[in-house]
């Protein structure tokens, strides 16, 4: 049989109709799809693509049984590895890691794992009604701080082990980034939350409403009788530029904007949360969390958003399905571009003129690409006397986390590297303190969801091993 | 010198190791009763585990049914009947709750409320805050903390009702529960080496000054408090402050009550006639708080003021609340909210405070069914 070159579109909301309003973007295959997909995989022996999984799905396999049309099959074999399916499928980015082994993409398009995986994910979650059984409880303790995707795969992974385990959430609600930070067109809250609760129907007690370093302490958690802690607490303050303006009416960190859409639900009609509608708006940055702001920006009614980004498309860190998403949505991209500078309004006649003080415009300096860095990337340098003013009423700072203060000023032996993240055994993640692991953004500053989920994978190992080997 | 303490004898029906004994704990927690459920901590690990108190005796220290350097605290309270489901602990512990036990307006606009949450109680320090949210559909709002009491488990806000949210919060009664309450956060106020200390406190922002005075009245240094109001009205706090001050100066901006005038008008003769203090604390409206600087800075005297910006999370994540302070971003939620007056950028702070005032003004009319009546 003739391999097709090509692989399965994903049924999509048409670009005009998705850019007004906060529905998911991707519908998902069909079972039809799903299987004729599937049937791309040539199964090979060497298994490029499972090496390429943060978190080692058994790929070929699940593909398989999608193959035979048993997809609650493919959905038992991804749990194996995986605690969070439906979430990954819609946010890894695929095509630089298990996309990027496929064998058949050396001639052809690889296989779609990640929309084969969300669709497994999603047939489950719609089919399937059975609770998990709770496992047999062996008795240790595991407190996990931080409800992200880092400490909901070691807590679901330490449940599965028999783990007595109770995640502190700071937030009134549980998930982490996945709730604060990815809109709900790229992932919607209600997939989050179903998973969260499969993670309850797996004896996970989550206790929302609970800053660890402030309302309790890492020590108080070993005082209370728990045996190892995990520590994915996540990104921290937003990064700046330090240019002038940053502090005028209209300037959001990404954060900031994302969480008062998201979190606190500004994006529904009749919300008590405020946010900007502004009509302009800047995103300065290129990575994931930028297209998020620049798309949800889009969506709160903007006529015009711009991503300033200081490289090239080639450099964008951002996912590739999500920077197709944001141009074929009207997104236009100022690359090459560094703002110097943001104007705000400024009555010098009226003091009390209400539009003092609200951007007007970021001043930008056009870059060059120069001599790649430390990481491979080229450069950017800016061209003198090249600056020019884009009028917007908003600016977005999308440039990166440090990560959060909170535990490591509390916690005495704890080390962390001069960016502020913990430092940790790459194969564990074990601390410098006996009984505390660590994974996710709290050690490398953002990242990616999988890579915390790989994280979290790797500690909940290295605790189960830790525990049973202290008795 | 003796205590009351409250001791309570628990069982662990669910540990089959030790479900046929009791042992004995100090509660901090008030209003405990027997079939209450607790998380105590048993055996060598400490490990925290349900029991359920079979009897409660309230009594002296020296009369401690077990030694007192040998007894262990119980961690949480749980009331009987608190929550429907009472055979599942955890139910009741997910779906926190959090109680207002006591509710007393103390101006037209101001309310006090102390919320029961223990393990905010238990930490809390003058110059902290919390964030709140009174219905799961609600924004978060930041309070700062006006006192914790350890023993009771409860937390006292002091609010003025200004917005959509400290309006739902003031239609709560007694003994109904609002449905999150997360702290303590920020740093607390420094009080190390400081003898003498004048607060000066503006309106509701006197809620806050409140437990710094209370604190360093505590810690033995002298104290001179400077409160100011708009009116007579709007008076509050008045005995609390004459108690922990050595010298309570009230002001009001129409003379209807104490001195007429502004806060900065007896701070600056206070200065003026040689007073000597280690430090000025303003708690107050950002442009109070600007003019004690400014009125403090020709005397070089070390000045401290608390910021209240907008703050989503209150944890160190969204960067919402950052202020520039010596030409730098700091963040409130987890820098402050105290900074050096000399070096905080009150001009900025003030503008960024209106970012949103004309959603705010459209909430409050929305809210308020009197701006949408038509006046006949």
């Amino acid at each position: 049989m003739a391999i097709q070159p090509k692989r399965h579109q994903m049924p999509v909301q048409s670009a005009a109709e998705r850019a007004k309003n906060f529905k998911e973007v991707a519908l998902g295959y069909t079972p039809e799809l799903a299987v004729a997909e599937a049937e791309r995989c040539l199964n090979c022996k060497n298994r490029p693509c499972v090496a390429g999984c943060p978190v080692n799905i058994a790929i070929p396999d699940f593909i398989t049984k999608v193959k035979e049309g048993d997809f609650e099959g493919a959905y038992a074999t991804i749990s194996a590895s995986s605690s969070l399916p439906a979430v990954c499928g819609r946010v890894c980015p695929q095509e630089s890691q298990c996309e990027s082994k496929c064998t058949l993409g050396i001639k052809f398009e690889p296989v779609a794992i990640g929309r084969l995986e969300r669709f497994v994910a999603d047939y489950h979650n719609a089919n399937c009604a059975e609770a998990p059984s709770v496992p047999q409880s062996n008795g240790h303790r595991v407190a996990v701080i931080g409800s992200g995707p880092s400490g909901l795969t070691c807590a679901g992974d330490l449940a599965k082990k028999g783990y007595e385990v109770t995640v502190f959430e700071a937030l009134h609600v549980a998930g982490g980034v996945l709730v604060y930070g990815i809109p709900e067109f790229r992932l919607p809250k209600d997939i989050v939350a179903k998973e969260v609760e499969g993670l309850k129907a797996l004896g996970v007690d989550i206790q929302t409403n609970v800053v660890i370093g402030k309302t309790l302490t890492v020590d108080e958690l070993f005082e209370d009788g728990y045996e190892a802690v995990f520590i994915g607490s996540g990104a921290g303050l937003p990064r700046f530029m330090g240019i002038p303006g940053e502090s005028l009416k209209g300037v959001y960190s990404a954060n900031e904007f994302l969480t008062r859409s998201n979190l606190m639900k500004a994006y529904e009609k009749g919300s008590h949360t405020p946010i900007m509608h502004a009509a302009r708006v800047a995103v300065v940055g290129g990575g994931n969390v930028a297209m998020d702001a620049a798309r949800t920006a889009l969506r709160l009614g903007a006529d015009k958003v711009y991503i300033i980004y200081r490289r090239s498309m080639e450099e964008l860190p951002a996912r590739k399905e999500e920077v197709e998403h944001a141009q074929e949505e009207g997104i236009e991209f100022k690359i090459l571009n560094n703002p110097v500078e943001i104007l705000g309004y400024k009555n010098e006649a009226d003091r009390r003129d209400p539009k003092n003080g609200f951007v007007t415009g970021v001043k930008v300096i056009k870059c060059e690409l120069g001599e790649p860095d430390e990481r491979g990337r080229r450069r950017p340098v800016e061209i003198p006397g090249s600056e020019y003013v884009i009028d917007v009423d908003c600016v977005i700072m999308s440039i990166g986390t440090s990560p959060n203060p909170l535990i490591k000023s509390t916690t005495g032996g704890l080390e962390v590297n001069r960016h502020g993240g913990i430092i940790v055994d790459e194969n564990t993640g074990a601390t410098s303190r006996e009984g505390v692991f660590a994974g996710g953004d709290a050690v490398t500053g953002a990242a990616t969801v999988i890579l915390a989920m790989g994280a979290g994978k790797t500690a909940a190992k290295a605790i189960d091993e830790y525990i049973q080997n202290k008795r | 010198m003796y205590e009351v303490m409250c001791f309570v004898w628990v069982n662990f029906p669910n540990d089959p190791k030790v479900f046929d004994r009791k042992y004995w704990y100090l509660c901090p927690f008030d209003g405990a009763s027997p079939g209450d459920r607790v998380i105590a901590p048993l055996g060598r690990h400490n490990r925290t585990q349900e029991g359920v108190i079979c009897e409660v005796r309230i009594t002296e220290d020296y009369n401690a049914p077990f030694p007192l350097y040998l007894i262990k605290t119980i961690r949480r309270l749980i009331k009987a009947g608190r929550f429907n489901d009472n055979n599942s602990f955890n139910a009741g512990v997910t779906a926190a709750m959090y109680k207002i036990v006591k509710k007393r307006i103390l101006n037209p606009t101001v309310t006090m409320m102390d919320i029961e949450a223990p393990l905010v109680a238990a930490k809390g320090r003058a110059g902290q805050f919390i964030i709140l949210r009174v219905d799961p559909d609600g924004e978060r709002i930041p309070l700062t903390i006006a006192g914790c009491d350890r023993q009771d488990g409860t937390v006292k806000i002091i609010f003025q009702v200004v917005g959509a949210t400290t309006m739902a919060l003031n239609a709560k009664a007694e003994g109904e529960y609002i449905s999150d309450f997360v702290g303590p956060l920020g740093r607390p106020t420094e009080t190390e080496g400081i003898k003498k200390v004048c607060i000066v406190g503006g309106g509701v922002g006197c809620a806050i000054a409140l437990p710094v005075a209370e604190q360093f009245h505590k810690l033995g240094a002298e104290v001179h408090s400077i409160v100011g109001f708009r009116n007579k009205d709007l008076v509050i706090l008045e005995e609390e402050f004459s108690a922990c001050s050595d010298r309570l100066t009230i002001m009001s901006d129409d003379g209807s009550y104490g001195r007429k005038g502004v806060v900065t008008l007896p701070l600056k003769e206070a200065l003026e006639s040689g007073e000597k203090y280690d430090e000025v604390i303003a708690i107050g409206p950002v442009i109070m708080m600007k003019f004690v600087v400014e009125t403090t800075r020709p005397f070089g005297v070390p000045t401290t003021v608390s910021m209240n910006p907008i703050m989503i999370d209150g944890t160190g994540m969204c960067g919402g609340c950052r202020l520039t302070v010596g030409g730098q971003t700091k963040f409130a939620c987890v820098d402050g909210p105290d900074f050096d007056g000399f070096e905080v950028d009150f001009d900025e702070a003030m503008a960024r405070s209106t970012m949103y005032a004309d959603f705010e003004r459209r909430e409050r009319e929305e809210s308020c069914n009197l701006f949408s009546k038509e006046v006949e």
